[in-house]
């Protein structure tokens, strides 16, 4: 569904990303792990079209992405919660979970998918026309991803959905992920909080200083010497 | 600076130095001091908007406060000398006046506020003093151009060697810190807004004293004209035009400036408003480094080309 | 006493529902775009003429040219972001700043000598048949234009913020001007909505024109005085908050009127200055902002 070959990114004159490739099938629910400064997030940029890589491909679904803005991208299917949510903290909820479905494709579909997000996240629907800015912090987590699934994406991407979050609902969060990937969003999940997501996801891959340094099956990864040493202690 | 530069410049300021002994023209020795004049506004300007990436849009206010006070109170008998300092000093008080409540902000403030001082000064100094403002006879009946030329000339050469001793030194890297990247230069212990209030003190100080060496030059003039919105304007464009943030560049804009508008003969302000300020945006939006870029650029160019070709040739650089 | 007080202030009022109303399409553009547009004077003024010429070559009415002159605005604004300001959407927000100042600074002298050369410098106003009339109460006078134009002023603004708050496209702007790259993940086409901004900026400065035209007097020298006020009037209310804006305006207009009572003309001007210098002491966030989180 989603393939990153050989990507090279960089800001400025500060190369980021090393020769990067993944894959993401359909239905899968991928993690991205590796310590803070790694490049998790420069890899969601480079796929949300926010940073065009220096060299290297990216296609999702026979779609070349090479090429295409950041809201053409969203367009196509792929939706980012970027890192802290980045709510539109001055507009109400409901403006916000609007917004989400801003894209042709999803705005017909809009009152639909709303139901479908309230369902997901009751707290939002409870909180429809409050300030996003008067939202606690694992609300405003909520509102994020129930913002980006507003556009109907087919691929997910979250970008450190646990940070700054009490472990319980840390734990929450992760349900709620889990859910929606059964309920047929693909999704590809960045995280520091790495034990979590590795008993998470289907697969998983690691980053180290911008290069990938290991994938294969969560439950490999957990028992695989170095990654232990490195991200669980 | 190399040897050869040492020796070019000695050369240009003994060129300088010597122009009216040589030369007995009034207008060419005029069209020299004008050129030093938009030198001491261009470089003084250059100070705090190139070097130190603050966006001054009242330069006018400067150079018209100086202007004011010297000529007020050079004519009421002070001689000359202490009433351009005033006016300096005046300029400077003004100055702080806005950079002291806008740099705590962000960069927009100071913006404001700068045009904001000049064209409020611009308005009510024209609401205060509407007469003409004339040499007195006694002073007319001994005018003469090559003093006022002369002052200019010291004026320039203090401005830029001020600007030279500047940035090679450590308040001079602070302040190009400081317009690099904020943040980041105060996480290195440079603080930002003692910087920004030095630049500014410099540049007004030099703006001012320049307004003073104007009210020493001009026979007769509207108190506000200094004060008019096209003096800041013609800084920014020449120090642009010229390349921002170097030595040279205000010094290539004056002249540019002064030459095309002579052959041009754009006399009428709005004509050379209208075709300077076309050049400005274009210089703006493609080359942002003016003149020195593009002939650094053309240098680069060239050197690969011969790179190329094979062709051994050695290059010096124009950086300061 | 109280009749020439009310009276100057009432005056002072009327004028400030303008400043406010160039305030607020400075202030729309600078928030969705960070670019401050030192330009927008002279945008006004533009708006000012084609309103003068329109009503004393064709004799139309300023009010009835009024949509006119917006959208006549709304075509320079286009042409003038396509040739100028698309350049800088890319920049980092501090250089957005820098260089539309320059920019605009440049144009704006472009445009102010170019309407001397065009039209010479004498300054115009629209007489009207009724022009001169208004109502009196308790002895103040309201000129109708006057009062009209603060009516326009605004139904304009609630035009506005009806716009902001219930459609689709007022909501992305809306949303960039609080994070771009957010909106932009929304699927935000973030050009078009800058492209959407600045001619909205534009068209409201001629509506602003248009109404100075015919309740005051215009000149091509007069944009530097209203983009002053427009700046001014910004910081008093508060980057981005459009209703704290127009009551900026108001503020300004009303003490510059008051200055003017009590203490004397020659001096109005400062009020301004020190307005702005005192918000930025006292209240940066503006008198009506609030702290930015």
């Amino acid at each position: 569904m989603l393939k990153l070959s050989g990507i090279n990114a960089a800001y400025k004159d500060l190369q980021v990303l090393w020769d990067v490739s993944i894959q993401v099938d359909e239905g899968e629910l991928v993690a991205l792990v590796g310590s803070n400064g790694a490049g998790k997030t420069t890899t969601l940029r480079v796929i949300s079209g926010l940073l065009k890589p220096a060299s290297g491909s990216i296609s999702f679904q026979d779609h070349s992405l090479g090429k295409e803005s950041a809201h053409r991208i969203v367009e196509l299917g792929i939706s980012q919660v970027p890192e802290g949510g980045k709510i539109f903290t001055g507009m109400s909820v409901l403006e916000n979970l609007e917004l989400g479905a801003f894209v042709a494709r999803a705005r017909k579909d809009k009152d639909q998918t709303l139901k479908w997000v309230y369902e997901i996240f009751p707290r939002l629907e409870e909180r429809k026309n409050q300030r996003a800015g008067t939202l606690s912090g694992g609300e405003r987590q909520m509102l994020a991803i129930g913002r980006a699934l507003m556009s109907k994406p087919k691929l997910l991407l979250l970008d450190e959905p646990s940070f700054g979050l009490a472990p319980i609902l840390v734990e929450q969060i992760f349900e709620m992920i889990t859910e929606i990937n059964r309920q047929g969003v693909t999704v590809l999940l960045v995280e520091q909080n790495v034990r979590a997501a590795l008993e998470l996801a289907h697969r998983a891959y690691v980053i180290e200083n911008g290069r990938i340094v290991g994938q294969g099956t969560g439950e490999d990864l957990l028992s695989f010497e170095s990654v232990r040493r490195a991200y669980l202690g | 600076m190399g040897r050869k530069q040492v020796i070019f410049i000695a050369l240009l300021i003994a060129i300088l130095v010597l122009l009216p002994v040589v030369v007995k023209k009034d207008n060419i020795i005029n069209l020299a001091l004008l050129v030093l004049l938009y030198i001491c506004l261009a470089s003084s300007w250059n100070i705090l908007g190139g070097y130190t990436g603050q966006t001054n849009l009242g330069h006018a206010a400067f150079f018209g406060l100086g202007a004011l006070s010297t000529r007020f109170l050079w004519m009421s008998g002070w001689s000359l000398l202490p009433s351009v300092l005033a006016g300096g000093l005046l300029a400077v008080a003004f100055a702080l006046l806005i950079g002291i409540p806008a740099f705590r902000l962000r960069g927009v403030y100071f913006a404001i506020g700068t045009l904001a001082l000049a064209q409020i000064l611009y308005i009510t100094v024209g609401n205060v003093f509407s007469d003409i403002s004339s040499l007195r006879p006694q002073d007319l009946a001994t005018y003469q151009l090559v003093p006022r030329y002369y002052f200019f000339l010291v004026l320039a050469l203090l401005i830029t060697g001020t600007t030279y001793l500047l940035v090679n030194s450590k308040l001079g890297l602070g302040m190009m810190a400081v317009r690099e990247e904020e943040e980041a230069a105060e996480s290195l212990g440079v603080s930002a807004l003692k910087h920004k209030l030095l630049a500014l003190s410099i540049s007004a100080f030099f703006a001012g004293l320049s307004g003073g060496a104007f009210a020493y030059y001009h026979v007769g003039y509207y108190p506000r004209f200094p004060f008019s919105p096209e003096w800041t304007f013609d800084s920014m464009m020449m120090v642009y035009i010229g390349g921002a943030g170097t030595i040279i560049g205000p010094i290539i804009g004056a002249l540019f400036f002064v030459v095309v508008r002579e052959l041009l003969a754009l006399k009428l302000v709005e004509l050379h408003l209208i075709v300077f300020g076309i050049l400005f945006i274009l210089v703006v939006l493609f080359l942002p480094g003016g003149f020195v870029e593009a002939w650094k650029k053309m240098q680069a160019a060239f050197a690969r080309r011969s790179k190329e070709r094979g062709v051994k040739v050695s290059f010096q650089t124009t950086d300061d | 006493m109280f009749v020439p007080l009310a009276q100057s202030l009432v005056f002072g009022l009327l004028v400030g529902a303008l400043y406010g109303l160039a305030a607020v399409g400075l202030s729309l553009v600078f928030g969705v775009t960070k670019f401050l547009n030192v330009a927008h004077g002279e945008l006004l003024m533009l708006g000012g003429y084609a309103s003068f010429w329109a009503f004393t070559l064709r004799g139309v009415d300023p009010f009835l040219t009024l949509p006119l002159t917006m959208v006549f605005l709304l075509v320079i604004g286009v042409v003038l972001y396509k040739l100028l300001f698309a350049h800088m959407v890319k920049l980092t927000e501090e250089a957005k700043i820098q260089n539309t100042l320059l920019v605009g600074f440049g144009l704006s002298l472009i445009l102010q000598n170019v309407a001397l050369r065009l039209w010479t410098a004498d300054t115009r106003g629209i007489t009207t048949s009724y022009s001169r009339m208004a109502f009196t109460f308790l002895g103040v006078r309201f000129p109708i234009v006057r009062v009209a134009s603060l009516g326009i002023a605004l139904i304009a603004l609630f035009a506005l913020d009806l716009f902001l708050r219930r459609t689709y496209t007022g909501k992305a702007l809306r949303a960039t001007v609080e994070n771009w790259e957010a909106a932009t993940l929304m699927g935000i086409d973030i050009q078009r909505v800058y492209l959407l901004s600045f001619v909205m900026g534009a068209a409201l400065a001629g509506a602003a024109g248009c109404l100075v035209s015919v309740g005051y007097s215009i000149d091509p020298g007069m944009g530097m005085s209203w983009t002053l006020k427009g700046l001014i009037v910004m910081v008093l209310g508060g980057l981005g908050s459009f209703m704290g804006t127009f009551v900026g305006g108001i503020v300004l207009g009303v003490t510059e009127s008051a200055t003017g009572y009590f203490l004397t003309l020659t001096y109005r001007e400062v009020v301004g200055l020190v307005l702005f210098i005192l918000v930025l002491v006292f209240r940066p966030q503006g008198l009506f902002g609030t702290k930015e989180r």
